[in-house]
């Protein structure tokens, strides 16, 4: 388990991340969300020991990473997005071995799990091609199998689909999703919503470095009071109509030159809605339910914490 | 030491690729120094007034070139090694349980072989060619060797733990070139060189490594007439070698407090 109390990072002037506590248990795939400049990336770092933190603990399996970098080293990995982190003139197969090299594994080990690595991320082919030639998703799917290659009990995942082709990135949410129910502990940070409501089965949301909210992503988005959106087209939304909706319900917003009626609540009341719209005589061509979504949680959220921040600044 | 073997071989492999065959190389650590070495023959030689001393100059003049080539290789694979800031692979290395010392050491050991077996084999024909070695026992070529490399790659290390420690390395390539080749005594004796020049170059390791290959290679000195030279070598070795520990160590702690490593 990944696990963090009071974390703190400061940069100069700036508090990157501000009284972080986190829980990564093994078995599942933990996301870490927030808008750009949340602190998303310092934390990711910190936990990899690249960055160390200015208050706070950090354990991870039990383990200090300040105290005992090298054992947590041996146990975590870091996959971020982009095309970097690879070297342009090996090989993908000669790069896999390197960085099995640099973590010690044995050539019995090492060997098959490269070929088992390079299967996974659909590199078997190009493996002895010089990564200098490969297109921006390759090189992108072998610094995934880079980031596997010490088989990490602790895997943290930076964008890692960033810039990759749809039917790439679904499949590496497959081994994602995989890799956890084996029984790794995952932290996944992505600007693709839609793949952290698919893998992720509790999330935390973060903003300028501190804790917004955090649960499953339906939890969060009825935390935020985000709820489905029924739009009505309606022909003729003569003023009774539009008295009607009101009458219904007073949120009701009402586009009378667009001949449309909207209206968020929580639990199902399209029913109810447009029977009431029928009623007073409009006449319905169309109607549209709309979910709500994690993206609008995660708005929400920083739009409050906007909200409170500038409340404490006055 | 298992572990420190396969880094060896991980970043053997790595300057390989990154190096065998490369026109950098070619030109940097073959042609650049033959034309250095001729444009200093072409310019010392007569001054010397005859031919007799001829081959005995060449040789002196290549020892030196020779050992340029050995450390500067090194100056050289440091400001590539600096690069790797920019392809996000220095994070890589930091994010692995891999010795940093061991990796610092394996780079400048991967890149100077590499780099200098071009120049090596054309000295060491030129030696047969010249007829001018002239070695106590066969052992001096061992301690030869050993003088070149050592303290090179003690210099490599250094070199590599300063760049990770700063990412302004472009100013190295300049202090190092010309100054490295004039305070070492490549292309003239340190004897010849003013006081002050030779307490600025006593202190690289280049300076004692000529000092021993000359010796034994030109000279017939045995261990015994070069331990003065040994053990000074061996110290500023040493010395390299310590001073990239604490470098490493200060700079890792530096880049985990401002995150620096992945600033290009």
């Amino acid at each position: 388990m990944i696990e963090t109390h009071d974390l703190r990072k400061r940069f100069a002037a700036k508090t990157a991340v501000d009284g972080l506590n986190l829980v990564v248990p093994q078995g599942r795939v933990t996301g870490l969300l927030g808008l750009n400049g949340a602190g998303k990336t310092t934390t990711i770092k910190i936990l990899a020991t690249l960055l160390r933190q200015t208050e706070g603990t950090v354990r991870i399996g039990g383990l200090d990473p300040v105290r005992q970098p090298h054992a947590v080293r041996k146990r975590i990995n870091l996959i971020a997005g982009g095309e970097r982190m690879v070297y342009a003139r090996m090989t993908g197969r000669e790069n896999l071995w390197y960085f099995g090299q640099l973590y010690d594994i044995p050539s019995r080990v090492l060997k098959p799990r490269i070929d088992e690595l390079l299967d996974l991320v659909g590199l078997t082919d190009a493996a002895g091609t010089r990564v200098e030639r490969y297109s921006r998703g390759m090189t992108q799917r072998l610094s995934i199998a880079r980031g596997l290659v010490n088989d990490p009990d602790y895997l943290l995942l930076d964008e890692p689909t960033l810039g990759l082709d749809a039917p790439i990135a679904r499949d590496l949410r497959k081994v994602v999703a995989e890799l956890a129910r084996g029984g790794k502990a995952v932290l996944l940070t992505s600007h693709y919503l839609a793949e952290v409501e698919q893998l992720c089965e509790h999330v935390y949301v973060i903003g300028d470095g501190r804790h917004l909210a955090e649960g499953t992503p339906a939890e969060l988005i009825t935390q935020t009071g985000c709820h489905r959106t029924v739009r009505v087209e309606v022909s003729g939304l003569t003023p009774e109509v539009e008295a009607a909706a009101l009458a219904f319900d007073p949120a009701v917003r009402v586009d009378s030159a667009a001949g449309v009626v909207e209206l968020s609540r929580p639990g199902d009341v399209a029913g109810a809605l447009t029977m009431a719209i029928v009623a007073a005589g409009g006449t319905l061509t169309g109607l549209e339910i709309a979910e709500p979504s994690l993206e609008d949680a995660i708005l929400a959220l920083n739009d409050r914490s906007a909200v409170a921040m500038a409340q404490v600044a006055r | 030491m298992r572990h420190a073997l396969r880094v060896l071989r991980a970043e053997a492999l790595k300057q390989h690729r990154q190096i065998f065959g490369s026109k950098l190389v070619l030109f940097s650590m073959l042609v650049w120094p033959l034309l250095q070495l001729a444009e200093a023959y072409y310019m010392l030689h007569p001054l010397q007034g005859g031919d007799s001393g001829g081959p005995r100059l060449l040789a002196f003049l290549a020892t030196g070139t020779l050992g340029f080539t050995f450390f500067f290789s090194l100056v050289q694979s440091s400001w590539h090694f600096s690069m790797e800031r920019q392809s996000g692979t220095l994070e890589l290395l930091f994010l692995s349980p891999a010795n940093r010392l061991v990796v610092v050491i394996a780079n400048g050991f991967g890149a100077l072989v590499q780099n200098v077996w071009l120049f090596v084999s054309f000295s060491v024909a030129m030696f047969w060619w010249l007829g001018v070695v002239n070695v106590a026992h066969p052992g001096m070529y061992a301690v030869v060797f050993l003088a070149l490399l050592v303290p090179a790659v003690a210099w490599g290390a250094f070199l590599n733990s300063l760049l990770i420690f700063s990412r302004d390395s472009a100013f190295v390539y300049t202090l190092l070139d010309d100054p490295m080749w004039f305070v070492s005594g490549v292309r003239l004796p340190t004897s010849a060189l003013p006081e002050l020049v030779r307490a600025a170059g006593s202190v690289l390791p280049l300076t004692g490594s000529l000092a021993i290959v000359r010796g034994a290679l030109l000279d017939g000195q045995g261990v015994g007439d070069l331990a003065g030279e040994l053990v000074t070598l061996t110290g500023l070795s040493a010395t390299l070698l310590l001073a990239a520990v604490v470098a490493l160590r200060v700079g890792e702690a530096r880049a985990q407090r401002t995150g620096q490593l992945k600033l290009f």
